[in-house]
């Protein structure tokens, strides 16, 4: 009699299941929309003027302006792809170079051969090639004259005794709070002193040792089971075997961290080069860079290849290493 | 007891600089002395020649010449315009910069920390700029933002906004708007925002910098037990309430040390200034650290510059010790 207007309570069930089900798919969508969505607005964001800089690099300086306005896919893909702004940049294109050196002569004829390079020689007096080996190998040595002392340091720190160590600890942790940026010029007239501004050197003394990477490393031997050293010490090593053969290779994640972070670092940095080089042979290729736009006119297509070789590495790297990245990053806080 | 006696020497046998101890301290301190020598060189001693400096007449050329006292610091306060301009524009920069930018990290955090298809592309979008260079970011940017050659004005312009110059001139879009606005609100924008370009350095150095920021936020996420939502989730907490009562809480140290950094590094600011408006339009941008770059190096006035420098760096200490504050060890 009353089933017929009521529902069954099996029925009640199903419905209130479907509806929830509803509404339980209709928050999954909304959210994948949303996610689409924030996709969409990060890659526009972070990754569209990236990409419009590597993708301009490959072609010509019309190619890369007379293709904006409307913006189309034309804008960010090289219809007119050609290497010759590399070429410019890294110096091959300076016909006294040409003359010179065979083997750039074949290079430069091997592109206009298969059509990626006009063929033109140009007298720039340019050359990042130089530039970057300032970079490379300053960072190197920064990161392995780093490694050592900063290693040394943390060895002593976190293990060694010594009277008064906690003073000495302070000392050190208490750089952290002047930020290099502010003392620049102080540090300028410091290393002036000492006769190294306008010197390779300039680029390497003052980082060898950071109290970022001290402390950081620091940490990470405290960390290490003291019973490994015990046991070395049973065996009968000194202090210096016990650093070599028991604390190193049980920081090797640290060390590599801060190695990478330390490059990076050296790679990056603008300001104290900035003032502490003029000698356009030891340029790091920062500097190198930014100095292209002091000129009248800015010889955009090889400012664009530039920034790429700048970058490229030092993105490449990190894409190799993210999950590294990230954990380190976090413990450390390092940066600079 | 016989066959410990060669090891251990009695102290009041041999003198302290014979013994074994002090040989295993001298040994022990060569492993520092390098890292050390590196802090007193180039930091420490920097700050005494700046001090130095700042009280002496100073110049390249000829050294320290005759001592002036105070002046310097003096003239800074009292009788330096472009400084009090450059400490504005600075404030500026730092006010503008730092809530915008931990702001963004938490949202970029908080969405990144998701497990989702895709995600860790996202977060290595977000990260790329942080390894790219200030030099080349600023390039990049100052291209992108360019009146005529820009790829942010050929956008608006494909969908029919007119073009501005968004570095050097304010967008007469923009003025418009701004002109609209009610009496009250309008002066408060035109004092927040003298103008266009310094907003422009805020906005291109919080996508620089937004990712550093959201790295931290994200491990201090992880650091959070899932048990506490479900614990939520089961008294019957939405999304804003577990938000508010346990992700805020929970992830206050990550969040203050994101804004303490944030502050030191923006009172840092250099590159985008140097590369892209050289302090201009006006004064607008000349923030501190350029002014010292400027008065030190093209200006040929060291003493000045170090007094600037020691300025900033009390401010800049200031906040050091309020970050030491704010981060100090809870005890529980």
């Amino acid at each position: 009699m009353t089933t017929a207007t009521q529902k069954s309570i099996v029925q009640v069930d199903l419905e209130r299941a479907a509806r929830d089900r509803r509404i339980r798919l209709f928050n999954k969508s909304l959210d994948a929309v949303l996610t689409v969505v924030v996709y969409a607005v990060i890659t526009f964001v972070f990754f569209t003027p990236m990409l419009w800089a590597l993708t301009s690099s490959f072609r010509t300086v019309e190619g890369v302006f007379n293709n904006l306005v409307p913006v189309s896919w034309k804008t960010f893909w090289p219809t007119d792809f050609r290497v010759s702004n590399y070429l410019d940049a890294l110096g091959l294109t300076s016909s006294q170079y040409l003359q010179v050196t065979p083997w750039a002569r074949a290079f430069v004829a091997f592109w206009t051969k298969i059509g990626l390079h006009n063929g033109l020689e140009v007298n720039l007096g340019y050359n990042l090639g130089n530039n970057l080996w300032i970079s490379l190998s300053s960072g190197v040595a920064v990161v392995l004259l780093s490694l050592i002392f900063n290693t040394s340091a943390a060895y002593f720190f976190g293990r060694l005794k010594f009277p008064g160590k906690s003073y000495i600890l302070t000392y050190v942790l208490a750089t952290m709070m002047v930020p290099q940026q502010i003392i620049m010029v102080p540090l300028f007239l410091v290393v002036k002193e000492l006769g190294f501004i306008n010197t390779w050197w300039a680029l390497v003394l003052p980082w060898y040792a950071s109290p970022f990477v001290t402390f950081g490393l620091t940490q990470f031997i405290s960390d290490i089971p003291y019973e490994l050293d015990e046991a070395a010490i049973m065996d009968g090593a000194n202090l210096l075997q016990i650093l070599f053969y028991v604390i190193v290779p049980m920081s090797v994640p640290g060390l590599v961290t801060m190695g990478l972070l330390e490059f990076q670092f050296i790679w990056n940095e603008f300001f104290w080069p900035l003032v502490a080089t003029q000698n356009p042979k030891i340029l790091p290729v920062q500097v190198a860079i930014a100095s292209q736009f002091g000129q009248w006119s800015i010889p955009w297509g090889r400012v664009f290849a530039s920034i790429c070789l700048a970058s490229v590495p030092v993105i490449v790297i990190f894409l190799a290493l993210q999950n590294f990245y990230y954990e380190n990053i976090a413990l450390t806080g390092l940066k600079g | 007891m016989a066959t410990t006696a060669p090891v251990l020497q009695a102290h009041h046998d041999v003198p302290w600089w014979q013994r074994n101890q002090t040989k295993i301290y001298f040994f022990s301190l060569l492993f520092v002395l390098p890292a050390l020598i590196n802090f007193t060189v180039f930091r420490y001693i920097p700050i005494i020649y700046a001090l130095r400096a700042s009280f002496w007449q100073y110049s390249l050329v000829r050294g320290f010449t005759e001592m002036i006292g105070f002046d310097n610091y003096v003239r800074a306060v009292t009788n330096d315009p472009i400084f009090w301009d450059a400490l504005r524009a600075t404030t500026l920069y730092v006010i503008g910069k730092v809530p915008l930018q931990a702001g963004l990290a938490l949202a970029l955090a908080l969405f990144t920390n998701q497990q989702k298809p895709f995600m860790g592309l996202a977060r290595g979008l977000i990260f790329v700029p942080v390894v790219t260079s200030y030099v080349v970011v600023s390039i990049v940017w100052g291209l992108v933002l360019n009146e005529d050659l820009g790829l942010l004005n050929s956008i608006l312009r494909t969908i029919g906004i007119p073009a501005g110059d968004y570095l050097t001139n304010p967008n007469p879009i923009f003025v418009n708007y701004v002109n609209k606005l009610p009496e009250g609100i309008r002066h408060v924008v035109e004092f927040i925002l003298p103008n266009q370009t310094l907003a422009t350095i805020i906005g291109l150095s919080i996508w620089k910098d937004v990712g550093y920021s959201t790295i931290i936020l994200v491990a201090g996420l992880k650091g959070i037990p899932d048990v506490y939502y479900e614990a939520a989730i089961v008294d019957g907490a939405n999304g804003w309430q577990r938000f508010v009562n346990i992700t805020i809480p929970l992830l206050r140290r990550p969040l203050l040390f994101v804004i303490v950094t944030t502050t030191l590094f923006a009172f840092q600011v250099f590159v985008p200034v140097y590369q892209l408006t050289k302090g201009g339009p006006g004064r607008s941008t000349m923030v501190l650290v350029y002014y010292i770059y400027r008065q030190g190096f093209n200006m040929a006035e060291m003493g000045y510059a170090s007094a600037l420098s020691i300025i900033l760096l009390l401010i800049v200490l200031c906040i050091s010790v309020l970050q030491m504050y704010l981060l100090r060890p809870e005890d529980d």
